[in-house]
């Protein structure tokens, strides 16, 4: 047995020198540094294709290698990247102008075809990415010249350009067509890039390094600062905070659970970097199921919620009200300070209770997912609160492919979960509040709100767009159509050997956004 | 002129150690395909589906059904299991919904660091075991034995996670003796890349074998105990063979049947059971790897995983059942 086990041994030993990386050829660069800047992450990747991926590393590499032609500043304005310019030349067609001084890492140029290319092959494989959906009003996209894309709509849509421009990565088309289906191509060797970093070398389940690529437009000298750059897979978040401490890694790209950050802040070598946030926590009730289609019952659920305890207790301060309205404040723009949130006053929800004339309430069901650690505490004290108001909620949690499955079938009384990044309110509008949005979750069926929403996906204007949000959000908050609770504040934390990164808001961008870590230097 | 010798009419007998192994062989086979069946059905059983899981949870009803088509899982079952169950008997585990690569390459980046993670913990768990198994036996109700019995219950008790984070807060970041996690540092090549890889097992190595050390060591005093009771030990003994040798050689050989038995589950329970201690100590194994497919519903990597889990078990039991038919060649005959 002792001989068996230790051929066994030996075997595995053989098996994992087959995994021994071989040295890349050293290559010379003109770069500003050499230093090499390396982050944790808890998720491994998932995918290497842009079209498909969906895990936030799949999101934080990739973006690293195929550009976006739009990005957002720190108030959530949509601003030129890949492009120079964009907007609509009708109501049925929209454009967007390149510029022409980006290029792939094997010389050739970022064009109006690459983003041709990938928007048609989308529109044709439809991967399962985030940007098919937002395809659904376009007809074709058309390169013009190769620098003006324009987008042939089917129907008037005041929101593709700005969310596709956001959303979508655009890929080579000498890599990407060649591959034939870009819903099935792996992507997974021989990257091209078009900057600031290209994938160089994989250890599944462990790290990804890439090196920086030139030009890159939006790098001092049009070079990345940094010569490397190498993610590694921490699963656990305490390891990956003893990674940091131990100066392992330089920069956590997830943010910290709140009871981590006051103990990161004061930690010295440590800098804790507030990200704003784009998303909201957020409960639904369902309206097609009574009593919550009355409009007293879900006034009276809203008002038996103690959201200042659940944002300082449950969230440890770190997280701010939005007055109860589906506009997150950082959209500065489009927020209305007028929105007042629903008051936490036990007696007025006993009082709405009763006024709603449905007698006895029924148990009602509460549906959230575990892997949700903030939502799972905080769904505790809404159960108390409404224990309180004498109504009765059993917590139902469950994991997250349950969860979901669930939600999908509207399987559920109140489901308490969060919106990730609400980068465009009317676009996020018409998902959460048409009658057959993807994520209307409380299935509300409202002509009025469908109406103002509709519209505000449709106009130009953006004066206009603001005040038809406004009044979406005011119909939303006063018919607790969603009973939006906090926008977190999110924190990052990364080694005070390093500086000059650039905050963006959403946990997708914070600092691990192409400019902030093309611009990212050692202090010391 | 020479005879060639007679030989019996009829096909030859087969020696008993063959007839043996082809039976356990055959009951392992019928057990990889019950494995694959039932891992098949479960995790249709599953609620929620591949497409809710990876996909934008934006996404319209016709999205998720053009994704569901793309994952061939619009057809019936009885379809999707016959397609599954031929892949399988040509090798082919089917390419991941996920990563969109062949589910063998996925297994293949992970399985190594599974097979050396726990391999390694598995000797070391012998190797350390047998000794203190065999001086708790030999001293009983003395302080080693009484020591022997408190660390084995105490470490079936220890929860894995919990001893990685003590392990990784005083050998890594407070001692710095050891990395902080992974199987090896990015930049490291050639020998300095085996040394690399050995320092970053230890800690899970330790880890894991901290938690099963506990079981193996108690069994193996418990049956030890009973066979130096038996007659044949005694009469050893009142033939003047010197202790050492009663036990080393006389009793030790039948106590190690439970307790190899205790190896080859254990084996199996490790290849899959290691989830955790991969996850504190970033390890790149399989066990992380199902974790990650099971949140994604990565139907065909799941499979696979199970399929290949399957047949580690299956065969630490065939070579634990050839194992005892060396041991007892009573076994071998049964």
């Amino acid at each position: 047995m002792r001989r068996l086990l230790a051929a066994g041994a030996i075997a595995a030993v053989l098996a994992v020198g087959a995994c021994s990386p071989s040295k890349p050829a050293a290559e010379g660069d003109g770069g500003a540094s050499d230093a090499t800047l390396t982050i944790a992450t808890t998720t491994d990747v998932v995918n290497f294709n842009p079209l498909v991926g969906n895990s936030r590393t799949d999101y934080w590499i990739t973006n690293l290698m195929y550009p976006h032609l739009l990005t957002i500043d720190a108030n959530g304005n949509k601003k030129p990247y890949l492009a120079t310019e964009f907007g609509y030349s009708d109501p049925m067609t929209g454009y967007w102008n390149l510029r022409d001084d980006m290029k792939w890492s094997d010389g050739k140029p970022v064009t109006a075809d690459d983003v041709t290319f990938t928007i048609n092959a989308i529109m044709r494989d439809k991967p399962a990415g985030t940007v098919l959906g937002q395809l659904s009003n376009v007809d074709r996209a058309v390169a013009v010249s190769p620098t003006r894309v324009e987008l042939k709509l089917k129907r008037p849509d005041a929101t593709v350009v700005g969310e596709v421009g956001f959303w979508m990565n655009v890929v080579p088309k000498h890599v990407f067509e060649p591959a034939g289906n870009v819903a099935t191509f792996a992507n997974n060797s021989n990257w091209v890039s078009a900057g600031p970093y290209r994938l160089t070398d994989v250890a599944k389940g462990q790290s990804y390094t890439l090196e920086r690529v030139t030009p890159y437009p939006f790098a001092p000298d049009n070079t990345p600062t940094v010569a490397k750059i190498v993610y590694r897979v921490y699963p656990d978040v305490n390891t990956e905070i003893l990674a940091l401490k131990n100066g392992d890694v330089d920069l956590i790209a997830n943010t910290l659970p709140p009871a981590q950050v006051k103990n990161l802040q004061s930690t010295s070598g440590i800098k804790v970097q507030e990200v704003p946030g784009l998303g909201y926590a957020h409960m639904t009730y369902n309206m097609t199921r009574k009593p919550l289609d009355n409009l007293k019952v879900r006034q009276a659920l809203a008002h038996a919620v103690d959201y200042n305890a659940i944002r300082s207790v449950v969230l440890q301060g770190q997280a701010v009200s939005t007055g109860s309205s589906p506009i997150p404040p950082v959209l500065k723009d489009f927020v209305d300070p007028s929105s007042q949130e629903y008051a936490f006053d036990i007696n007025l929800s006993k009082q709405l209770l009763q006024e709603s004339g449905v007698g006895t309430l029924r148990p009602l069901t509460l549906i959230y997912s575990l892997q949700d650690a903030v939502t799972a505490q905080w769904v505790s004290i809404v159960k108390e609160g409404a224990a309180k108001a004498g109504i009765t909620i059993n917590l139902q949690g469950m994991d997250r492919n349950t969860y979901l499955a669930k939600t999908a079938e509207g399987d559920y009384d109140i489901y308490a979960g969060n919106f990730a990044i609400m980068d465009d309110p009317a676009t996020n509008m018409a998902l959460t509040y048409l009658p057959k949005g993807a994520i209307n979750y409380s299935l509300v069926d409202d002509p009025q709100l469908t109406d103002l929403v509709t519209r505000a996906t449709q106009t130009t204007e953006r004066e206009a767009q603001k005040q038809l949000v406004q009044q979406a959000a005011k119909l939303v908050r006063d018919n607790v159509y969603d009973n939006v609770m906090y926008l977190q504040n999110l924190y990052v934390a990364h080694s005070d050997k390093w500086t000059g990164f650039v905050v963006k808001p959403s946990e997708l961008l914070s600092v691990v956004d192409p400019e902030s870590l093309a611009n990212a230097r050692r202090t010391g | 002129m020479k005879l060639a010798p007679l030989r019996p009419a009829g096909p030859p007998a087969l020696p008993p150690v063959v007839g043996f192994a082809v039976r356990r062989l055959g009951r392992g086979l019928l057990t990889l395909w019950f494995a694959a069946t039932v891992t098949f059905l479960l995790l249709r059983l599953l609620p929620g589906d591949p497409a809710l899981a990876v996909a934008n949870p934006n996404m319209t009803q016709e999205m998720r059904q053009n994704v569901l088509r793309q994952y061939g899982l619009d057809q019936p079952l009885i379809t999707q299991y016959g397609k599954y169950l031929w892949q399988l008997l040509h090798g082919n585990l089917g390419i991941s919904f996920t990563q969109q690569v062949p589910v063998s390459d996925v297994l293949l980046d992970r399985l190594p660091w599974t097979l050396l993670l726990t391999g390694s913990s598995l000797l070391v768990t012998v190797a350390v075991g047998i000794p203190l198994g065999v001086l708790a036996a030999t001293h009983p109700r003395g302080w080693l034995d009484r020591l022997v019995q408190v660390g084995g219950v105490v470490g079936q008790s220890l929860f894995v996670p919990s001893v990685g984070i003590f392990l990784l807060f005083v050998l890594g970041l407070q001692l710095h003796w050891l990395p902080i996690g992974g199987a090896y540092s990015p930049g490291v090549y050639g020998a300095e890349w085996y040394a690399d890889v050995a320092a970053h097992l230890v800690l899970p190595c330790l880890s894991l074998t901290l938690v099963q050390l506990g079981s193996y060591v108690l069994t193996l005093r418990s049956t030890l105990i009973e066979s130096l009771g038996e007659d044949y030990c005694v009469l050893a003994r009142s033939k003047g063979l010197p202790n050492r040798k009663v036990v080393w050689k006389h009793a030790l050989r039948n106590a190690l049947l439970p307790t190899t038995t205790l190896v080859g589950l254990q084996l199996g329970f490790l290849v899959g059971g290691a989830v955790l201690t991969e996850t504190v100590f970033a390890y790149p194994g399989i066990g992380r790897g199902i974790y990650e497919a099971v949140t994604q519903l990565d139907y065909p990597v799941l499979q696979g995983a199970f399929v290949v889990l399957a047949a580690a078990v299956v065969i630490a039991n065939v070579l634990t059942d050839l194992a005892y038919g060396l041991l007892d060649p009573r076994v071998r005959t049964a």
